[in-house]
């Protein structure tokens, strides 16, 4: 195992003799596996990108063979430097977002990057005080270990050099799940956010579109091309689209309608003709709500005085601290749980929700498809405005049902 | 019925929401240009009012447009890169320059910390309130930052914008002659000594601050305002520095037609609330007292929350006012370890003020040109901003703003440590 830190400004000699000049840099492929490509010399005549063939050893100094030349990197290889290094990677396995204070480079049987450190002793090596801090530590009894994070749970955010298919890192990105991967892109910036969502095969890429957040939804159709909005819609459901598309303005709305194609566009067309019959005035403020935190027996006895007072219970959703509705559970999943088991454990985490402007058709066509008697109306910031019910709808929507 | 008429009720504001995109972007610009009035630039104006007298408002429209200049890059910044000033100082310099630039950073915002804790234990002072309650209040304003979300907080901070009114008052209250105080923003009448100006540089120096530009940009990504917002944002920066700098105006209005005119010399805010009273009576004393322990408040949230944006956004820690105190630990122990050291210190009457605003305007003056070079490269870089990097104009504007605030810093260290 090597650390970048400790590799970075390493005299580079050739092996007759002659000095070259400072490491400064690997080049690693973006495909299938990170193996090292180049390596990047300063040198008094300025940048040279070696080839790692021509690297004989790396072990305390560089040696390169003495036919060594200089090749400029493709855009298929990326740079440690540019790409990694203090970049924000998503953590898989820990399920965050993270910095990179280090990359270990592992060197058997190939030069290839492991993983990366994204802990206290990443950032001490760059300052060469890891040793004193381990002493420190050790005087009062406690060790770090080093916050290693290898390559296959670890996806870097920062990807921008020209287009790079990385064939493995879409499987790597599905084992979190959708609303999860959602959760992390909400905080990217937009740029990082699209190339992310190019890296995914497509089913799951629209699984990620569903579960951002309205605005965030809004700004990724609002800032890339039409043609590329068109071609997210048409892969997320025709419901889901024509409600995405009903937040933008309608100038925004007509450049990105003309590119779907016709069997996407006619349905989509026909739902936004409907988005004249909001919602808003069925709402019902008769719902209940939990906590993620509640202990399951505590919501069965609050629900038991609670109930007298709602016109109807048929789920209850879960509403974290911030207010933001986090998951849903019908009565009979509360009644099959033992009382010390916290809501967090068995509610459903995806929940079925409309906006203001989803018209009355979007709202029934989603209750029968996910055969559910209620939808929460929520905001921007997935707060709930109120409640739709299936008998308030079919009441209102009678007479318009074929 | 009643349901029905509170879902009408409440799609009637959703709508409205929506229609007043100014409402969403609120927030940033404005606070931040408030909180550069803190109670140690309350002193400095009120210091340099009664020295000087009308001629001192000159620096009035220099420090709008610089203000505003800075804001506007900073939060420019913030929008179309998504990313706060620290996110990009590491991911373009590295870890060792994060480093060094936080251990500034910390410095300089701690002896803020303190001038602006001293300045609201000044004001209980005045009220003849106890200095036990100055840790209770710090102790409650962190529960109650950790406690709500950043929306809330802004809100308070909105609200507590209002209570710079009191300047306003305590300048009308105090009869200054209007005509001249207008006049002299621009033609300044009487002797320009080396100290008038040195002054002058020094007290619209101290408007920008390396906190701010910071904090500007990490507020701004919080809300994660996207690029047709620009123009609303722009707007609300320039306001946002028009305003601050009114109160600034009537604040020194204040001192100088009562304690200027009648030749009374003040070393700090609190002085000049008292000695405002024989002249403008006692109502604009205590008004004058209130605006120092709002300033101080103000200064003691937002100065510690720029350092924890900062060192969360240097070290990739989360740490956003949106996540609770369990999984943004390191952001709130920081914030909370600065205003327990400051109160300490503040609590400890051995200690002066006066070394503490040196060092203070000693770091800030040496950091405060690397920030601008920082700001100097981000906003150019073309993978950074696109299209919206800056125009020629502002560059120059950018470049010269950096060159006067380094000698204005300099300057003023050189001032105090020399007692000119």
């Amino acid at each position: 195992m090597l650390y970048f830190a400790e590799l970075a400004g390493k005299p580079v000699v050739s092996s007759d003799g002659g000095s070259i000049g400072k490491l400064y840099d690997f080049y690693f492929l973006g495909s299938d596996q990170p193996l090292l490509t180049k390596i990047c010399v300063v040198s008094s005549v300025g940048y040279l990108y070696i080839p790692i063939t021509s690297v004989k050893s790396i072990n305390g100094t560089i040696i390169l063979a003495p036919d060594h030349e200089s090749v400029e990197p493709t855009e298929q290889e990326l740079s440690i430097r540019t790409h990694l290094l203090d970049q924000q990677i998503i953590d898989i396995q820990g399920n965050k977002v993270v910095r990179v204070n280090d990359v270990v480079i592992q060197q058997k049987p190939y030069y290839v990057i492991a993983g990366v450190d994204v802990g206290v002793l990443g950032i001490a090596r760059w300052l060469n005080v890891e040793q004193y801090l381990n002493k420190a530590l050790a005087m009062i009894g406690k060790t770090v270990t080093s916050n290693f994070l290898s390559w296959d749970d670890v996806q870097p955010v920062e990807l921008s050099r020209g287009k790079v298919m990385l064939k493995r890192e879409e499987t790597k990105l599905t084992r979190l799940a959708p609303e999860d991967l959602a959760d992390h892109l909400e905080r990217l910036s937009l740029k990082n956010l699209t190339k992310i969502l190019d890296l995914l095969p497509t089913e799951y890429e629209a699984d990620v579109i569903q579960n951002l957040n309205v605005g965030r939804q809004r700004d990724l159709l609002r800032n890339i091309k039409p043609e590329k909005a068109a071609n997210i819609l048409s892969r997320i459901d025709p419901d889901e689209a024509a409600d995405i598309l009903l937040t933008l303005s309608e100038r925004r709305r007509a450049l990105i309608l003309p590119f779907l194609s016709p069997e996407v566009k006619t349905p989509i067309d026909y739902l936004i003709s409907l988005s004249a019959t909001d919602i808003g005035d069925l709402a019902t403020n008769d719902y209940a709500t939990a906590d993620p935190e509640e202990l399951a027996g505590k919501v069965k006895a609050r629900l038991k005085g609670e109930s007298a007072t709602l016109s109807q219970l048929s789920y209850v959703y879960v509403v974290n601290k911030k207010k933001e509705l986090v998951g849903v559970f019908n009565l009979q999943e509360l009644l099959a749980q033992d009382a010390d088991i916290p809501v967090y454990k068995f509610m459903i985490p995806n929940v079925i929700v409309i906006s203001l402007t989803t018209p009355k058709e979007i709202a029934m066509k989603k209750m029968i498809k996910y055969k559910l008697y209620a939808l929460p109306i929520i905001n921007e910031k997935r707060e709930i405005l109120g409640l739709v019910t299936i008998d308030d709808l079919l009441e209102r929507m009678e007479g318009r049902l074929i | 019925m009643n349901q029905k008429l509170y879902a009408i009720l409440r799609y009637i504001k959703y709508k409205w929401k929506r229609l007043l995109v100014v409402a969403l972007i609120i927030g940033p610009g404005l606070i931040t240009a408030f909180a550069d009035n803190d109670a140690a630039g309350v002193s400095a104006y009120s210091v340099s009012a009664a020295t000087f007298g009308y001629r001192i408002l000159i620096i009035t429209i220099p420090m709008t447009i610089l203000l505003a200049l800075t804001q506007e890059i900073g939060a420019r910044i913030g929008i179309v890169a998504d990313k706060g000033l620290a996110d990009l100082i590491r991911e373009q310099y590295g870890v060792r320059i994060s480093i060094a630039m936080f251990v500034l950073l910390f410095i300089v915002n701690f002896t803020v910390v303190v001038l602006d804790l001293a300045g609201v234990k000044s004001a209980l002072a005045l009220f003849g309130l106890p200095t036990i309650l100055l840790p209770i209040i710090v102790g409650l304003l962190f529960l109650f930052i950790v406690r709500v979300q950043y929306k809330t907080t802004e809100r308070f901070f909105l609200i507590t914008i209002g209570f710079y009114l009191v300047y306003m008052v305590s300048a009308i209250l105090s009869k200054p002659d209007w005509g001249m105080a207008v006049r002299s923003m621009i033609l300044p009448e009487g002797p320009f000594s080396p100290k008038f100006i040195y002054t002058a540089i020094a007290v619209v120096g101290t408007t920008i601050t390396a906190w701010g530009q910071f904090f500007i940009n990490s507020t701004v990504k919080d809300k994660h305002l996207t690029v047709e917002h620009l123009k609303y944002n722009r707007w609300e920066v320039y306001t946002g520095a028009f305003l601050t700098d009114l109160f600034s105006f009537f604040m020194m209005v204040a001192v100088i037609a009562t304690l200027f005119v009648h030749g009374v010399q003040i070393t700090g805010a609190a002085e000049a609330s008292i000695a405002i009273k024989p002249f403008a009576g006692n109502l604009a004393g205590l008004l004058f007292g209130m605006g120092l322990f709002v300033a101080g408040l103000f200064g003691c949230i937002i100065v510690p929350l720029s350092t924890s944006y900062a060192f969360s956004e240097f070290f990739g820690y989360p740490g956003s006012l949106n996540e609770d105190f369990h999984k943004s630990r390191l952001f709130y122990t920081i914030l909370l370890i600065q205003l327990a050291l400051g109160t300490i210190i503040v609590l400890f009457p051995a200690v002066t003020l006066f070394s503490i605003t040196v060092i203070g305007n000693f770091f800030n003056g040496a950091v405060l040109p690397i920030i601008f070079f920082f700001l100097y490269r981000f906003v150019n870089n073309e993978k950074i901003m696109g299209k919206h990097r800056n125009t020629r104009l502002q560059n120059w504007l950018l470049v010269g703003g950096g060159v006067f605030i380094t000698a204005a810093s300099l300057l003023s260290i050189a001032g105090q440590v020399l007692g000119w």
